[in-house]
């Protein structure tokens, strides 16, 4: 097996400084090709901590491997050195500028170099982490018109797959250009969440093996440990929202079994402190994302559910 | 003035979209928009000028004008909604139930219900913009545009203005443009002051107020070039908004910023006028540093 670091990209800065765009890459054979990107937003260290731990069992891994596995850590190297969800000075979202532009300023170029680099990739798993302003669940989403990245993801290692309609994923997005992929997510916005990484390196080396680059008996679990997810469509997704605005107080449990009226939370006068709405559940589920970030205006998503 | 929607905001009260209204009873001809995105003061500037030309000249049916909408974004001299850092202008047709920036658009779409929506815009922060009006290649904004005899009419396919506030009124079979002019975070009195008129030029035209202002017609092109850094740099601009310029003519050059060395002229290749202007000198590769008018041809 080889290793190599190789820069796919190379971002010139006005001063005359250059920042390189990365991928680790893991070849053992002729057989398929896997793509493991992080760091689309500079606000996710969950997956670039994820794509490092499975790099990292991979270079323990020497003449195991029977194909190829690039892993992408960090493909918006300037956002995520200060944490912005943005590439600065541009103020663009790197996750709406697909399918980028070869002669286009920077954002463009990394997007179409990166798109170039994986489109024909036989399994692409995007690694997310949560919106700042939550605690995610692990999850995996997949475009609810592909049947065999369905099949995958139940094999991820999460609480729940979500089939997402084509209009959810958004426009301009690296997983609306490959209808195929797999992206995961969960912890909190911007931070590292205890086991939330740990579980999501499971997934994605078991999804090493599911798609043939990795024996079953190179895994560092057994196969049997990895979770059975429920799975949602875009109706079981509900979300909750507050009617009022305040501090939000959580009082559900994240992946609590709730039923209809139990309570989620309440909106408090962050002056008085006097409560000004409780927030229950709609319908029985289970607590998929809670709001962490605790300002909140009528209309903030609180919660969302996954109804059971 | 009145308060055409409100919006509980934690800590500071709550948010109060404004709306002004001049003159008479019925249904609305025009509802002018500034201020979706905050630090877009020009806008702003523009529709305060309007209102005070409106309050002697009183319209014969109603002229509704929303000066700022992101007020909270304007006092913290930013762009998008403070508070979740989301685009408004991204949220149209928006949600009267869904998040904060969806209920606001959802309501900015129910108080500019008039025959025709003008949505006024500066450019970004980093460039300046003379000002001008984007257009469909034909139709009745067209007309409208040439009418209001800003400096540069850009018709552009309408495929180009698949949202915001008039890609939503323009999805809803209504008459809708945007007028651009100035740059972000800063007052550019001229610029604010030529979109005033050309909208009071507007008004005049369909007949709404007795207003009598000569202008000359504007540079009417549907052919724009953007100029881009070939490399990143320390751009220093040759050229100013609203110059005319020749094949050939020095747009500008890009130095190195750590000794000044020369890396690329920029130069014209087609005569026209200068829209856009970089002002900020910093400039990564590939970023737009002059953007011409053509003149057709």
């Amino acid at each position: 097996m080889s290793e190599r670091l190789e820069e796919i990209c190379s971002i010139e800065l006005p001063t005359g400084e250059a920042v390189g765009v990365h991928r680790r890459r893991f070849t053992g054979g002729l057989g398929p090709h896997v793509a493991i990107v992080a760091g689309i937003r500079g606000d996710t260290p969950e997956g670039t901590r994820v794509a490092h731990a499975v790099a990292r069992h991979l270079s323990t891994q020497h003449d195991r491997l029977t194909g190829t596995v690039d892993v992408y850590p960090c493909v918006n190297p300037l956002a995520a050195h200060h944490g912005a969800r943005h590439w600065p000075g541009f103020d663009l979202d790197l996750n709406r500028r697909f399918p980028g532009r070869a002669d286009g300023h920077a954002p463009d170029r990394v997007a179409r170099t990166l798109l170039d680099a994986t489109r024909g990739a036989d399994m692409v798993i995007e690694l997310r982490g949560a919106h700042p302003a939550f605690r995610e669940e692990t999850q995996a989403h997949v475009r609810h018109d592909q049947p065999v990245a369905l099949e995958r993801a139940l094999r991820a290692n999460v609480r729940v797959v979500w089939r997402r309609s084509a209009e959810l994923q958004g426009s301009g997005t690296l997983a609306a250009e490959l209808p195929g992929l797999i992206c995961l997510e969960g912890g909190v916005g911007n931070r590292l969440t205890d086991g939330v990484g740990l579980e999501l390196c499971d997934g994605v080396l078991n999804l090493l093996v599911v798609a043939g680059v990795l024996p079953e008996d190179a895994l560092p679990f057994h196969w049997a440990a990895i979770q059975r997810p429920l799975v949602a469509t875009d109706e079981d997704v509900v979300r909750v929202r507050a009617t009022r605005g305040g501090l939000f107080l959580p009082s559900g449990r994240m992946w609590g079994e709730v039923e209809v009226g139990t309570p989620l939370g309440e909106v408090v006068d962050p002056i008085a402190g006097e409560t000004r709405e409780m927030i229950t559940a709609p319908v029985a589920g289970r607590v998929l994302a809670m709001r962490e970030q605790p300002v909140v205006y009528p209309g903030s998503l609180v919660a969302r559910l996954v109804a059971t | 003035m009145s308060v055409v929607f409100r919006l509980e905001a934690p800590y500071r009260g709550e948010y109060a979209l404004h709306r002004l209204t001049f003159g008479g009873s019925g249904p609305a001809a025009v509802a002018m928009v500034a201020g979706l995105h905050g630090n877009e003061v020009n806008g702003i500037q523009a529709l305060n000028l309007v209102a005070g030309m409106l309050r002697v000249m009183r319209p014969k049916r109603p002229v509704h004008i929303l000066p700022c909408v992101n007020s909270i974004g304007a006092d913290e001299a930013r762009k998008r909604w403070p508070f979740d850092d989301r685009d408004i202008n991204a949220a149209f047709p928006g949600d009267p139930d869904g998040a904060p920036v969806e209920r606001i658009a959802a309501a900015v779409m129910d108080a500019t219900n008039a025959e025709l929506c003008i949505d006024v815009h500066s450019g970004a922060t980093t460039v300046r913009e003379h000002p001008h009006a984007r257009v469909p290649l034909s139709g009745p904004e067209l007309e409208h545009a040439r009418a209001m005899m800003l400096p540069v009419v850009w018709r552009r396919r309408g495929d180009r203005y698949e949202g915001g506030l008039v890609g939503a009124w323009r999805g809803a079979g209504r008459e809708a443009l945007q007028v651009r002019g100035g740059r972000g975070l800063a007052l550019d009195m001229d610029d604010a002051t030529t979109l005033a008129r050309g909208l009071v030029r507007l008004l005049a035209h369909l007949g709404l107020i007795s207003h009598q202002d000569t202008g000359s017609a504007s540079h009417d092109t549907d052919h724009v070039q953007d100029y881009r850094s070939m490399a990143g740099g320390f751009f220093v601009p040759e050229v100013q908004t609203g110059e005319r310029v020749v094949v050939g003519k020095l747009l500008g050059l890009v130095r190195n910023p750590l000794g000044g060395e020369p890396i690329e002229e920029i130069r014209a290749q087609k005569a026209g006028m200068v829209l856009a202007v970089r002002v900020y000198p910093m400039v990564h590769a590939q970023e737009l540093v002059v953007r011409i008018a053509e003149d057709a041809t």
